[in-house]
This record gives C-alpha cells, structure tokens and sequence, in this order.
C-alpha cells in the first residue's frame, strides 16, 4: 500500500517538477551558447542584444530560486491540500494506515528536495564553462578529506537526510497542530511552525549545553580538530535531530488518526 | 446474520456543541435505510464517524465486527457530501486509483456506466461541471462491491434526469447482501426506493421504522410523515 502511495504522490508532483527542472536546464544551456557575462562585461553601449542577456540572466536566477521556493511551496500544498483538503475525504477513507500516508508524502518529498538540488548543480556546471571538471574535484576531495576525513562522506550526508527528514516533519507537525483550530488554520499553522521551532531550538541547546560542551570546547579551542573530534560531533548532533524527528512524527500521526476534522 | 452496523450511545462532541447525541442504532444487512433530517441535524457527521474521518467523543461504532478503521474502510464506500477528487486527474486516472487500493472495485462495471452517461473517460476532471463531477463520483462509489454503501446527499446537485437515473443505479448495483445508508432531506425523491428511515434530529434520533410500518401504522408517506415530524 505504500508503494501505490507513493506512486500517486509521484503522480502528483512530477507533473510540476520535470517541467521546471527541464526549463532550468534549458535556460542553463542558453546562457551558455549566448554567453551573457562576456557581453555584459565587454559591451559598453546599449543594445537589443545586451537586452536580452539581461533578460536571459534574470529568469535563470528566478527559474533556480523558483525552484527551491516550489520544492517548499508543493511539500506543504501537498500535506495540507491533499490530506487535510477535501481530497483527504478519498485519502482517509482508502484502506490505508494513517502512517503510510506520511511516510509516503516524506518520501516523496525528500526525493524532489534532493533532485532539485542535483538539477540545481547540474544547472551550475551547464552554465559555466568548467574545462577541468575531474580536477576541481579532485582539489575539492582532497581538501573534503583534510578536514572530514573518509568518514565524512559517510557522516555528512548522513546528517544532511536526518536534518532534512527532521524539517519536512517539523513542517507536517506544524500544519497538522494548524488544523486542529477551528478557523485561520494556514495562519495557525504558521504560527505553531514558530513554537515548533523555538522547541527545536532548545531541545539543541539543552542537548549542546548537557552532553557536547566538551567535544565542542575541544574542537573550537584546538588549532587543527582531529578527524575523529569533527565526525563525532556530527554524529553527537543528529541526536537532538533524531528526537525532534520522532517526536514530530507521533505528533502528526496522533492528529491525523485521532483527531482529524475534515471541513 | 448479524447487523452490518451497530452503534452503542455514540456521541460526537465539538467543543460547546453536540453534533451526535448518544445514538444507539442496530442497521441490518441487505436493506436501503434512509438517513433523513433537516440541515445541520448531525447527519454528516454520523457518516464521517462510521468512515474514521472522525473519532467519536464516546461510544462505539462497530461494523461488520470491527471497529471503524482499515478493516471497515476495505468493505464500506462512502460517498462524502463534497467533491474529493483531484482536479488534475483524468477520469481513468482516478479509476486506476479505485482500482490500485480496492479490491472490490469492479472498473468494467465503472466504464460502463460513464459511458450511459456520456462521460469520457480521457477527459480531465478540472473541465467538468460540478454536476458531471458529482456524476463521476457516484460511479466510482457504487462500481464498488461493498457490504456497506454511505451515500452522503448523493443527488443533491444533479439534474432530475440524471437523479433517475443515479436512483436505478443504485438499485441494480447492490447486491441482495449489501446495505445501502442515504442521508438525505429529498425524501419525496428517493421514498419508493427505501426499506427502513431513521429519523435524525439535532443529533439525535427521534425514529427508527420500515417504510411499510409507517404506511400501515400512519397511513402517510415518509415525506409527509418527515413534514410533520420537522415541523418548524
């Protein structure tokens, strides 16, 4: 049941996001074959040409900001609208666990984040002209591993997915706390976004403050932090993450099972 | 054979005011049970809490045994007062969906009714009209071959026409088996139709017969009787 959740969540956002992807990608390219910078730093009149670099320029920095504002913008249209809209008449009354429906929109969720982040680097590297693109790398894995060590490739996007998982669920708890009033419930939901957050800002500090003051002093103190300090940090700080993750989740999930109010 | 469903002094509470008030209601398999009561009388919301849309503030609902959650969801179909359906999709995008998640859906049966009512599948559904909408909606509902059909005000915004029609639908579509609850205030409309009414007033209900009871006990139709019993 999951997987055909999933595969309607799919359905359901891929019409927005492969299009805008595409446009990205092709604005990319036009600005390369164009070339805008060059001709905006070498022209010194004013022409049609020079015109349409500008506009060319100009809505791919809007396409690549839109991109991510959209990611956002369907991560809560997609919970709010879909379960708690009145298409949540048909969704709550499929033969499905409340859970499921989460975890599938998480998933989801979680994949167009992440893809529009890979179409955004992708988008980068059209757009500039890098010739030697094996030894940029190679310098950046290099200087990646001085600091983070072998590990890091491990810990860093570890701690990326935690703290990615723990927003959209921040996210739902928020939206889900939102419904439970009676009118306003976008703007309560707006508003118990901030509680949930201020939460989470203490729930770190406490955490920081009881447990990680002396790896922290250690590393801030130290000239040159071991490998080793760094990586058990990272790992140290997706505690806090994991227990606001979980809880939003028990959160979400008591709402929408027990205390769901379809308008 | 035991009732399909069974409610023991439900009662649905929303904040300062009482939406169901302590039902107690025994609906047996194989009928068509009218739910009639005048707007705001709690009608809804009795559906909403046998579907899990919401909890009841005490009580229990039981439905063929169980109580209202995956179980009941597989073996009920609800028709909900209001369009649920995703403005983007195509028709068959949302019978594959019918048919991806319930395995009593029968799409042949759904296909062929779309097509007496001259709807086309391949057609997106932010296109159509409210009524056709509606239309659609039904479809999917009874192409369902469920145990227990809820029928929110199933033929409150489609045209007389299409109201005979949804009404024979109905009727050829359910099996001998199965219990079909409409809740309605167009009681004229769907009388000939009905085994059984419960009445249902601020909550609470006021009468439980059979049709046939009310002609031979007050020799009045159930819309007269219903006048009589809403009076203002």
């Amino acid at each position: 049941m999951l997987a055909k959740l999933m595969k309607y969540e799919i359905k359901g956002t891929a019409r927005i996001f492969i299009p805008l992807y595409l446009l990205l990608l092709l604005f990319a390219l036009l600005n390369r074959i164009i070339n805008p910078f060059s001709l905006l730093e070498n022209s010194d009149n004013f022409n049609l040409q020079v015109l349409f670099s500008i506009i060319s320029v100009t809505v791919y920095f809007i396409l690549i900001i839109g991109t991510f504002v959209m990611t956002l913008i369907i991560m809560i249209q997609r919970f709010y609208k879909n379960l708690l809209g009145d298409e949540g008449y048909l969704m709550f009354t499929l033969p499905v666990k409340s859970w499921q429906h989460i975890v599938s929109k998480l998933i989801i969720s979680m994949l167009w984040t992440i893809l529009s982040f890979i179409t955004a680097i992708c988008s980068i590297l059209i757009l500039v002209n890098v010739d030697n693109l094996s030894e940029v790398l190679s310098l950046f894995i290099s200087k990646f591993t001085d600091i983070f060590g072998t590990a890091g490739f491990f810990t860093l996007p570890y701690y990326a997915l935690i703290a990615l998982i723990s927003n959209i669920l921040m996210i739902y708890g928020a939206i889900a706390l939102g419904h439970t009033f009676s009118k306003h419930k976008l703007m309560a939901s707006f508003g118990m976004y901030c509680i949930l957050y201020v939460i989470y800002q203490v729930v770190m500090l406490l955490f920081i403050l009881l447990f990680g003051k002396k790896n922290i002093t250690s590393i801030v103190t130290s000239a040159a932090p071991s490998v080793l300090q760094i990586n058990t940090l990272i790992l140290e700080l997706s505690i806090p993450l994991i227990i606001i993750l979980v809880a939003n989740f028990i959160l979400t999930n008591t709402i929408l099972r027990k205390k769901l109010n379809l308008e | 054979m035991s009732n399909i469903l069974t409610c023991r002094n439900v009662t649905k509470v929303f904040g300062s005011k009482v939406a169901v008030n302590d039902v107690t209601l025994d609906i047996p398999r194989g009928k068509i049970v009218g739910l009639l009561g005048p707007n705001a009388s709690g009608k809804s919301t009795f559906i909403k809490l046998c579907n899990d849309l919401l909890t009841p503030t005490s009580g229990e609902i039981l439905i063929d045994g169980n109580r209202p959650g995956i179980e009941t969801k597989k073996i009920v179909s609800y028709l909900p007062e209001r369009n649920y359906l995703n403005d983007w999709m195509k028709v068959s995008d949302i019978i594959g969906l019918f048919r991806d998640f319930y395995s009593d859906f029968n799409e042949e049966k759904a296909y062929d009714m779309l097509k007496k009512l001259n709807i086309n599948p391949k057609d997106k559904l932010k296109t159509m009209s409210k009524g056709t909408k509606e239309k659609v909606q039904l479809i999917l509902v009874m192409s369902r071959e469920a145990q227990l059909y809820m029928l929110d005000e199933p033929i409150g915004g489609v045209d007389p026409a299409a109201r005979d029609y949804i009404l024979d639908t109905i009727l050829s579509n359910y099996n001998e088996n199965a219990t079909i609850i409409i809740s309605t205030h167009l009681i004229s409309d769907i009388e000939k139709i009905l085994d059984e009414v419960v009445f249902i007033k601020e909550g609470k209900i006021v009468l439980t017969k059979t049709v046939d009871e009310i002609r031979e006990e007050t020799g009045k139709s159930v819309d007269s009787l219903f006048r009589e019993v809403f009076k203002c």
